[in-house]
């Protein structure tokens, strides 16, 4: 117990400093990925000329391992688009990267099963394309696919612990820096695991509950089953 | 912006190591295979502990699926590979180490056992219970029924839904590169130290990778679709 108390309470300034970089990386990497995955959709979807590339580039994303990802964006693009400089910015952008690719086909599956006559409906009232999207299409979309976008959060959670191997001075890569000084692995990394075990478990425990309330008040979202 | 182009398209630098690289290649496949086998065996046991008539035993089964499920691959490899040895030696007072490659078979197969297990018991739950019942009215023991009823439909069932977390598994396997597993991105992070030359060799590895993934992938779907139509 003693060297739990040396090992892991007294570093917790350290750890908590780490799980606190780890949140803003999922945060930001989350909030740019449903961005970048629901343009990716609409592109593939609805702009005849760009379909080839948008469906080549989810492919991409999708296909490839994201520690591949996450060290391609880190040394290639800085060469290529003079983009990102930091090693935060390219952690954040690997993450949204990989999980853009797996939200543009949720979404299009969201959008595929509305029925078409919601939206002719919605035309023959005269609403506009781009109102019918906002107003008729786009709620129920993120209705049905809450699940989904909850989990690919999880996703997000647990590929963020690679972002240790470009410096960013995430939980992980405090928890390596403390075995390292102190050569007493047992206590933080089992610490670490729990803790990261135990903020995923949270998350999508949280998130179904959301789901299914979301689904209880708008009785939206039922294909999922329950 | 130009110049940073043709340095990605010379994939001469890639080629001229490709003896190397294809072995790293090979370690990535040994790697999957050896964590496939051990998660579809875990997997197994847990869902088989989940479906249970007895309550410790179903608990035990959702403990094991919720933790491995929930726990990130690096940080499992990371713990494999320093924890556990400590951790057995102290049990039986010896000193233990395990070599990358074994770390990261077992903590793939650890990680992934926790998702093989949920689809099993999803299997198993969707065998109608008329056939269970007409096997034990014919006098078949309950190990017989699971061998010879359950089972086989199960397999059958599963093998479109497992295909995403095979194609998972096998792109988790770059992350043991790591724990200095000589696997494909171990190899190129080596060769771009000594070359220099992260552009074609990073893009290089990520379109292997991408290619592996996309054509595995397809004719994995293609392959399963088929089995299903043809038993089911």
């Amino acid at each position: 117990m003693n060297n739990w108390e040396r090992l892991v309470w007294n570093q917790r300034e350290a750890l908590l400093a780490g799980l606190q970089v780890t949140i803003e990386v999922c945060l930001i990497s989350f909030a740019a990925a449903i961005v970048v995955g629901m343009a990716l959709c609409l592109v593939r979807m609805y702009v005849k000329p760009l379909r080839a590339p948008a469906i080549v580039l989810i492919e991409f994303f999708r296909a490839t391992p994201i520690l591949v990802q996450l060290l391609w964006v880190n040394y290639v693009w800085p060469e290529l688009f003079g983009w990102p400089n930091t090693f935060f910015a390219a952690a954040c952008t690997a993450l949204a990267v990989q999980s853009s690719g797996y939200l543009a086909e949720t979404f299009r599956a969201g959008i595929e099963a509305i029925p078409k006559g919601h939206r002719e409906a919605a035309y023959s009232v005269g609403m506009s394309h781009a109102l019918t999207f906002r107003r008729i299409v786009l709620p129920q979309v993120l209705l049905s696919s809450a699940p989904s976008i909850v989990n690919q959060f999880t996703v997000i959670v647990k590929s963020s612990t690679l972002v240790s191997v470009i410096t960013v001075q995430d939980l992980m890569f405090q928890s390596q820096k403390i075995v390292n000084i102190a050569y007493e692995p047992i206590e933080i990394l089992t610490a670490t695991a729990a803790l990261y075990i135990g903020f995923i478990f949270i998350v999508s425990f949280a998130g179904k509950l959301l789901a299914d309330s979301l689904r209880r008040s708008y009785g939206i979202g039922s294909r999922h089953g329950t | 912006m130009s110049d940073s182009l043709r340095e990605i398209l010379d994939v001469g630098v890639f080629w001229e190591y490709r003896a190397i690289l294809l072995q790293g290649l090979g370690i990535n496949f040994l790697v999957f295979f050896g964590a496939t086998a051990l998660a579809l065996s875990l997997g197994l046991g847990a869902a088989l502990l989940r479906v249970s008539r007895f309550r410790p035993l179903r608990a035990l089964g959702t403990l094991h699926v919720e933790i491995f499920r929930n726990a990130p691959d690096y940080v499992m490899i990371v713990w494999v590979h320093f924890v556990l040895p400590l951790l057995i030696g102290t049990l039986l007072h010896t000193r233990l180490e395990l070599n990358p490659f074994a770390s990261g078979v077992i903590a793939l197969g650890l990680v992934y056992s926790g998702y093989f297990a949920e689809t099993f018991r999803a299997g198993i739950e969707a065998v109608p219970s008329g056939h269970v019942e007409a096997a034990r009215s014919l006098g078949m023991g309950e190990q017989l029924v699971l061998w010879r009823i359950v089972l086989p439909q199960v397999v059958r069932r599963m093998l479109p839904e497992s295909i995403n977390v095979f194609i998972s598994l096998f792109k988790a396997t770059t992350i043991v590169s790591l724990i200095a597993v000589p696997d494909l991105m171990y190899r190129v992070s080596m060769i771009t130290q000594q070359e220099m030359r992260p552009l074609p060799l990073y893009t290089g590895a990520a379109l292997v990778y991408f290619a592996i993934v996309l054509v595995a992938g397809t004719a994995l779907r293609a392959f399963a679709e088929r089995w299903r139509a043809k038993v089911i």
